[in-house]
């Protein structure tokens, strides 16, 4: 087993919602493995997406505790979460969320050009991306001209370009056909493999669950079932 | 980040323009509505403007303006030209008169005489007031208020009043009758528009003395030129040390004039009301527009912050997209303003753009557009980055 990489303890978060209280997570504990695709499965609404939200410092949560890469990230400031997300953590959204106003060349160069990385590197490190996607020859296209399935690849190499430690995809395939499903899911393992990343995939798309090296099971905030596949 | 803020800025073709044009319109109405003011505040200092030779001007104690008057005795103008320094000094006389038009109908003009000699003060060609009983009228800023009878018939009738009759502008030679003594017209110039509007008549000293019977102290103001090596400042202040009369340069009055119009004309008051009124509107679409923007891009926002942007990076992307917005749309609005002057200042409209106009344009949507930023900016600042997942 390869060395832990996460390590979450009885993370719990409550959401107000008026007078009602909406338990998310209820103690959650989990530890990741580096190099591993991790897929965290369950039905809508049992507090998947409030895990990875709360793991990457993208949300706080009321108690618990949770290292990535050696840090407690309930100690870290503001400032201190985003520049670590900066650095370690490359995001795949289930609506993509690209830039719009930015070419798919501009859009796979935004973590480097966050991290102050000059233009022209940026540019050349993100093109070597797009290759690897094989999508060159959309280079200057703006993602409303593109496929769902492109976006994503394009979305895949925007979060890989700055070589994170840790990728994090929230229902990468939940908004593409089948066919383009599998080619994600097959790019997503091929390239944070040879990138030597560890993927932590939210999902309830069980046609990519073979894809998957363990499965965290999750129902009404809490993990049922962690099993190795 | 820069580019990114400009790309995010430009990306939507209709809310940029939106937003430029929103700027523009704001930085237009201050502009254009400063420079109405100013023209109109010019045509308040009129009288001194159309006498630039004159760097001095005398006049009682308690006047403060060119607008509201009190007379001063003869003696004074002896008095003036007694101090030293003085080259020459040459006096202003000015009041109010009701004309007769040959057909009966009236009009109140104001009535400026000026020195028999010199004719310092009149407009161009000034000699033909040398004429017998001359007078130069000046429409003054108004219109249709210099017509006089077209038909010999409708002219001094003696069956009464041909009031209603058609009608042309006042031209060399024709009569009017001002306290029922008769003056001709010797020519209608095209002097500054005065603020309030009113129509104006010119003649001499002697005329206006004839014309304005019963007075008993007739110069209103006292014009001086200093000699060559004396400061008006310094002729001023030796005027008023030896003589006891009000003296300051025109410049000061001018300034005294434009201040006691803003103290005590209701029309400043009325016209400034709607000045601040139409700036506060043109402010207030241009900060909801660009809060608007930025809120509408608040996901773009976390996805960046999400991958690591800091928020000063976020701060310095907001007030980028402010900052530019600024730039083009201040310089739409005040070239607009520009343009849109030329055409009605050549229509004889009230508009001068003095350099504290498109200044004051520019400087009214940079404080909007950093204050609406500064206020954007903070949902940017407080969001969970976690909404850039589904469902949030």
């Amino acid at each position: 087993m390869s060395d832990v990489i996460i390590s979450c303890k009885d993370i719990v978060k409550t959401f107000n919602s008026g007078e009602a209280e909406v338990k998310a997570l209820q103690g959650i504990t989990l530890d990741v493995y580096e190099h591993e695709l991790l897929m965290l499965v369950g039905p809508s609404g049992c507090g998947k997406t409030t895990f990875v939200s709360a793991l990457t410092a993208l949300l706080s949560f009321d108690s618990g505790s949770c290292k990535i890469l050696g840090k407690e990230i309930t100690t870290m400031s503001d400032e201190e979460k985003t520049s670590f997300r900066g650095e370690n953590i490359g995001f795949v959204f289930q609506s993509f969320n690209l830039l719009p106003s930015l070419t798919a060349l501009e859009n796979i160069a935004l973590p480097l050009t966050i991290a102050g990385v000059k233009r022209a590197k940026a540019l050349a490190q993100a093109r070597e991306m797009l290759k690897a996607v094989e999508l060159e020859e959309k280079a200057d296209t703006k993602p409303n001209n593109l496929s769902g399935g492109q976006q994503q690849r394009v979305a895949i190499a925007r979060a890989l370009v700055h070589a994170p430690k840790i990728v994090i995809c929230d229902e990468p395939t939940s908004s593409l056909d089948h066919k383009s499903g599998q080619v994600v899911m097959e790019l997503l393992k091929k390239m944070t493999k040879e990138k030597g990343a560890t993927m932590i995939v939210v999902t309830h798309d069980s046609r990519v669950y073979k894809y998957a090296d363990r499965m965290a099971h999750m129902e009404d905030g809490k993990i049922i079932k962690v099993e190795v596949l | 980040m820069f580019r990114v803020a400009i790309e995010m800025l430009m990306h939507d073709r209709t809310k940029y323009l939106g937003l430029f044009i929103g700027i523009g319109f704001t930085a237009f109405l201050v502009t254009f509505a400063m420079s109405f003011f100013a023209g109109f505040m010019t045509r308040g200092f009129a009288l001194v403007s159309e006498n630039p030779t004159a760097t001095v001007w005398v006049m009682d104690r308690a006047v403060n303006s060119t607008e509201a008057t009190i007379n001063m005795s003869d003696a004074s103008l002896g008095l003036v030209r007694g101090v030293k320094g003085v080259n020459y000094a040459t006096a202003l006389y000015l009041g109010d008169v009701t004309a007769r038009f040959p057909n009966g109908h009236f009009q109140t003009f104001q009535t400026i005489g000026v020195d028999n000699a010199s004719l310092t003060g009149a407009p161009k060609p000034a000699s033909l007031l040398r004429l017998p009983q001359s007078i130069i009228v000046d429409s003054g800023g108004t219109s249709g208020k210099l017509q006089t009878p077209i038909e010999q018939k409708d002219r001094w009738s003696y069956d009464g009043s041909h009031l209603g009759v058609p009608t042309r502008k006042l031209q060399y030679g024709d009569d009017l009758l001002i306290n029922d003594k008769r003056v001709v017209v010797a020519t209608v110039s095209q002097t500054i528009p005065r603020f309030p509007p009113r129509p104006l008549i010119y003649t001499t000293q002697s005329n206006f003395k004839r014309l304005i019977v019963g007075e008993k102290r007739y110069i209103t103001f006292i014009m001086v030129r200093g000699e060559k090596g004396i400061s008006p400042k310094t002729l001023a202040q030796n005027i008023r040390k030896e003589t006891g009369l009000k003296a300051i340069t025109s410049e000061a009055f001018k300034k005294e004039t434009v201040l006691w119009f803003l103290i005590n004309s209701e029309d400043v008051g009325d016209m400034l009301n709607m000045v601040i009124l139409a700036m506060l509107v043109g402010f207030g679409v241009t900060g909801v527009m660009l809060y608007m923007f930025t809120y509408e891009n608040i996901k773009q926002y976390a996805v960046l912050k999400a991958m690591g942007a800091s928020n000063k990076q976020l701060t310095n992307m907001v007030f980028t997209q402010a900052f530019i917005g600024v730039i083009v749309g201040s310089g739409i609005g005040i070239g607009l303003s520009a343009l849109l002057g030329q055409a009605v200042a050549s229509a004889d409209f009230p508009f001068r753009m003095m350099w504290f106009a498109p200044f004051l344009g520019f400087l009214g949507v940079l404080i909007v557009s950093i204050t609406a930023a500064m206020i954007s900016v903070r949902p940017v600042l407080k969001m969970e980055p976690a909404m850039v997942f589904s469902g949030r």
